[in-house]
């Protein structure tokens, strides 16, 4: 759009047509006060506070619903500007009870600082303020009336921005109010994000109700631990008796992927980590029953029955199983443990999206993979299967804003009528299961047609045909080859990209880390020669097990021993508990799951939340963790894994690359192993980083992976600085085509997170409440 | 006359010393004398030992705003918040202070506390004896700083029964 000039406060701005005056000062750095003025929300003009004075205008305007128009000259404060905003706060505290000292928005209230910024806390009425009752709304959701200034956030981005339109407005005028969708109290998505957006302290959180004050925590930036989109979240965190306790949720930091939104998982989910249940130390079973012991009894022990089983059987008699909750640095470093320490393949996770059919069908093609902001920015979008409304809350929030805002054109292809329908260009419904078929009929095998509904599936192929830059996403009904037919499809459309959807915060990372019995990190065969092989001095050649041939094995007595980190896999995938009564099992986890039941040792775990890494999100942007909370007697699973290795007497140092190499080894002369140089001492070098100290260092491992996995190398500088990189898999290895049975999806909805979810007390009050148990609420 | 002048300087010394023999005392016979502060005065604005204020129906006046945690310049307040109930009500407003720690390892008796708290609930009281044996015992909870019950609600910790029956006074701030 053709620029515009304008003069605000004698300063020269430039702007493109159709900016607001708000967002003109804003960009110059002039502030004009609002409050209900909202970037990408519908015009209010209901506050008055963005009042300025536009020359040749007899009377003050509101920014905030002012376009632009070349020449316009504006002075943003002066006496009379000063005094009509005085004017507005008067009135919005006629009947404000100002009790700052008890509300939650104290301290970081818009209403207070206008206060503090012009006066008028001193009322000219005489009558009382007219006093109501808090209400609370749901389990989350508070809402405070005579605090409420009437700016209409909390309502435009429920409807706007949710699409859920819970909040509403009774009566006209000065007694307008707001109010919940069902008499009393909401029936909504509890997102929280009214909350978030309420300019004071009208609608508070009930997770975060009175425990302590803004100043008084941390804010700690670092990615949420649930759903597989990998939001940005900031939590606050205080000092508790056992370390660091996480108080509050939320994104006030606006620079990650998801902008203004979380959903109720990232916000107030956070709470599992203060669980009662949460284990805080070593257990080894003793006569049947898991007693307490130290950390260097239990290593030992691990590390003996370990180092045991291998000499005996081999490392082939012991299983893996990898999380899809800890971190890359965490799951590289367990495929290495198994393959370099063990000596086995045996490795494998609770797979929720078929991975490496996604890197075998992209292998050799550009780069085609969509990052989380290429959802919001693109000009159409295919969604076949998946329900992104309750499984992967960002991503519909993106889908339906981009809809929303950017008139981007949505095709919604899906057995179900989900939600998103209601964004949708076009809505075609399938019959269930047929979501392959329609992948075969997109690339184009007629064969496949369905008769019932043969024009509508023509007539969406044809307008797909001749889209351009279309994101591609699809969920877990379409595996192995059928993702290939999807990508030949993709390939046909100029500039499409795609997006494969899992169902955990690091599925991805885990798919890339190479936690598969035949894949190595990159989706490297273990068959095939790569350069891990080089690296790594000796992988086992034969693929391992996948998980159900591990229960296999250990029914069958042939697997000695198993070793669970941060998985459930009996709760999440129906194992028979008994398959492994005869096999010594290890689990590294934050609470006493049903795969404990069957465990010899259990090391209580830190989580996401209490450690550093990086997660990689569905789309494939990596994001970096950093350490918020903290329960003192925990540890890393980082850490777990290292000392295991060294109670079984491996040298650490060719698990973990710390320490320096030897300087004779930078790559021109011969060093310590026969004529190799030290690559990784190079790869640090030419890097510009330091070799990292600590055993106990992810970032040691993070070296490792950004040198060797393809699509890794992201900037550091970005990465570290919170900025999320989108990782490619154009230069992956070939993948592989599995049994698409091994995958299990976790169904996981809105207000559920698969077993952590469990420990979530406000998840479960949620539930609670929407399952209408009055009398358990009341507990609460 | 030498006698003469030393009789006189003699006088004169011991006039000073009879006039001050005759005076009241100045020093304080703390902390052999009577009452709750022993026999020692302080000033009425003296600031010692934190007294956490009770309002006219012996609820809590604070009500865990953190202002005073805010204002301290040696940070030394430590709080944790609560909702009331209407079964367990502790203050007058919605909230209180569940923990309410003042560590006078670190106080420096600077009054800002006093100065910032939006409802006079953290006054300073005349309490000076703060010394003790472990460091950890300097850090005062809630209940060594709260203010007794006003006596007409029938509890008051400071004076038992014999001394209220004495006639010691209605209402007053520990430590005077
Ligand atoms: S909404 Fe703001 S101004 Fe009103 S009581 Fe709360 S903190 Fe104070
Ligand atoms: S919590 Fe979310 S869905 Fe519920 S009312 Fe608020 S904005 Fe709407
Ligand atoms: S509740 Fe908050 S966001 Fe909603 S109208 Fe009132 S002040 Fe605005
Ligand atoms: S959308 Fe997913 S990543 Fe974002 S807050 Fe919710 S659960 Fe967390
Ligand atoms: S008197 Fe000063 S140092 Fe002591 S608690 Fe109050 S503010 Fe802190
Ligand atoms: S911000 Fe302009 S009227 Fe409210």
């Amino acid at each position: 759009m053709a620029d515009v000039n304008i003069t605000v406060d004698g300063k020269k701005v430039t702007a493109p047509a159709g900016t607001l005056l708000i967002e003109a000062c804003k960009s110059v750095g002039i502030e004009v006060p609002s409050f209900c003025y909202y970037p990408n929300l519908s015009l209010q003009g209901a506050c008055r506070m963005c009042l300025v004075k536009i020359e040749k205008m007899p009377k003050l305007q509101t920014a905030c619903t002012t376009v632009i128009t070349e020449g316009m000259s504006v002075t943003t404060d002066s006496p009379e500007i000063h005094q009509a905003r005085k004017g507005m706060v008067e009135l919005l505290l006629g009947n404000h009870p100002l009790d700052c000292p008890v509300c939650d928005a104290g301290g970081e209230c818009e209403l207070q600082d206008m206060t503090f910024a012009y006066g008028a806390a001193e009322s000219k009425y005489m009558e009382a303020k007219e006093h109501r009752d808090e209400q609370q709304w749901s389990p989350v959701v508070y809402f405070d009336r005579p605090r409420c200034i009437l700016c209409y956030r909390c309502v435009r981005v429920c409807g706007e921005g949710m699409d859920v339109w819970a909040l509403g407005v009774q009566n006209r005028g000065v007694s307008s109010i707001i109010a919940p969708n069902k008499e009393d109290h909401l029936e909504c998505e509890e997102c929280g994000m009214c909350i978030d957006i309420c300019p004071v302290g009208a609608l508070t959180s009930g997770a975060y109700r009175y425990k302590t004050r803004p100043w008084e925590m941390k804010h700690v930036g670092t990615t949420c631990t649930h759903c597989a989109d990998g939001c940005k979240t900031t939590l606050g965190v205080r000092r508790s008796d056992t370390g660091m306790e996480i108080v509050r949720g939320d994104n006030r930091d606006k620079s990650g992927i998801n902008g203004d939104f979380l959903c109720i998982k990232g916000r107030y989910a956070f709470d599992f980590a203060n669980h009662e249940d949460r284990l805080t130390q070593p257990l080894i079973r003793k006569d049947g029953r898991l007693t307490a012991a130290s950390w260097e009894e239990a290593f030992q022990l691990i590390g003996t029955e370990f180092g045991r089983i291998c000499e005996r059987e081999g490392g082939r008699a012991i299983g893996v199983v990898g999380s899809t909750r800890t971190t890359n640095e965490e799951n590289y470093l367990l495929q290495k443990f198994a393959r370099v320490v063990l000596g086995t393949n045996n490795i494998d996770h609770h797979r929720t999206a078929d991975f490496p059919a996604f890197a075998a069908a992209l292998s050799g093609k550009p780069e085609m993979t969509a990052s989380m902001r290429d959802v919001y920015n693109a000009p159409a979008i295919l969604l076949i299967g998946n329900d992104p409304t309750e499984q992967h809350p960002l991503l519909a929030w993106q889908i339906r804003n981009n809809v929303r805002l950017h008139r981007a054109r949505l095709y919604v292809v899906n057995s179900q009528s989900i939600k998103l329908r209601r964004q949708a260009a076009t809505f075609l419904q399938i019959p269930t299961g047929t979501e392959a078929a329609f992948a075969a009929f997109l690339a184009g095998d007629d064969s496949a047609l369905n008769v019932t509904s043969r024009d509508q599936w023509l007539a969406l192929r044809e307008r797909l045909r001749s889209e351009q830059n279309l994101v591609v996403i699809f969920g877990s009904e379409l595996r192995g080859e059928n993702i290939g037919s999807l990508l030949k499809f993709a390939s046909s459309i100029p500039g499409a990209k795609v997006v494969c959807l899992a169902d955990y915060a690091n599925s991805r990372g885990a798919a890339d880390m190479g936690l598969y019995p035949d894949l190595l990190p990159g989706y490297y065969r273990i068959a095939d020669k790569s350069k891990f092989h080089d690296e790594w001095h000796g992988i086992p050649q034969t693929p391992g097990l996948t998980i159900p041939e591990m229960i296999e094995s250990g029914a069958s007595g042939r697997l000695k021993a198993l070793y669970v980190v941060g998985a459930n896999p009996i709760g999440r995938l129906g194992i028979d508990p008994f398959a492994f009564s005869q096999a010594f099992v290890v689990l590294q986890d934050m609470f006493l799951t049903e795969t404990a039941v069957m465990a010899d040792v259990v090391l209580p775990a830190a989580n996401a939340y209490e450690k550093s890494g990086t997660f990689t999100n569905t789309c494939g942007d990596l994001q970096i963790l950093k350490k918020a909370g903290e329960v003192a007697t925990t540890k890393s699973d980082f850490e777990m894994i290292v000392r295991i290795a060294d109670a079984m007497g491996f040298d650490v140092r060719k698990l973990v690359p710390f320490g320096r190499g030897t300087p004779a080894d930078m790559g021109q002369s011969r060093g310590a192993q026969s004529g190799e140089a030290d690559r990784h001492g190079v790869w640090l070098e030419a890097h510009g980083l330091e070799p990292k100290m600590n055993p106990f260092d992810p970032m040691a491992i993070l070296d490792e992976t950004q040198r060797l996995v393809p699509g890794y190398d992201v900037s550091r500088m970005n990465l570290l600085a919170g900025n999320d990189q989108h990782t490619t898999l154009s230069k992956s290895g070939p993948g592989a085509l599995h049994n698409p049975e091994l995958i299990v999806p976790a169904n996981n909805n809105l207000f559920s997170s698969g077993t952590l979810g469990r420990y979530s007390r406000t998840l479960n009050s949620v539930i609670e409440n929407s399952n209408q148990q009055p009398a358990e609420v009341a507990a609460d | 006359m030498p006698v003469l002048k030393n009789i006189a300087a003699i006088a004169k010394g011991m006039s000073i010393t009879f006039r001050e023999m005759l005076a009241p005392t100045v020093v304080e016979n703390y902390p052999d004398g009577p009452g709750p502060l022993k026999g020692a005065k302080v000033q009425e604005r003296y600031r010692g030992v934190h007294v956490l204020q009770r309002d006219e129906n012996g609820l809590e006046k604070c009500v865990a705003c953190f202002l005073c945690a805010a204002a301290c310049p040696s940070n030394c307040i430590y709080i944790e918040a609560a909702e009331n109930t209407a079964e367990h009500r502790v203050s007058g407003a919605e909230r209180y202070a569940k923990v309410y720690n003042i560590d006078y390892n670190r106080c420096i008796f600077c009054g800002y506390c006093v100065e910032a708290c939006p409802t006079d609930a953290i006054t300073h009281g005349h309490g000076f004896e703060v010394a003790a044996f472990s460091a950890s015992n300097l850090v005062y909870r809630k209940e060594q700083m709260l203010a007794p019950m006003p006596a007409h609600m029938g509890a008051n910790a400071v004076f038992n029964q014999e001394e209220v029956e004495a006639g010691a006074p209605a209402m007053v701030a520990p430590g005077e």
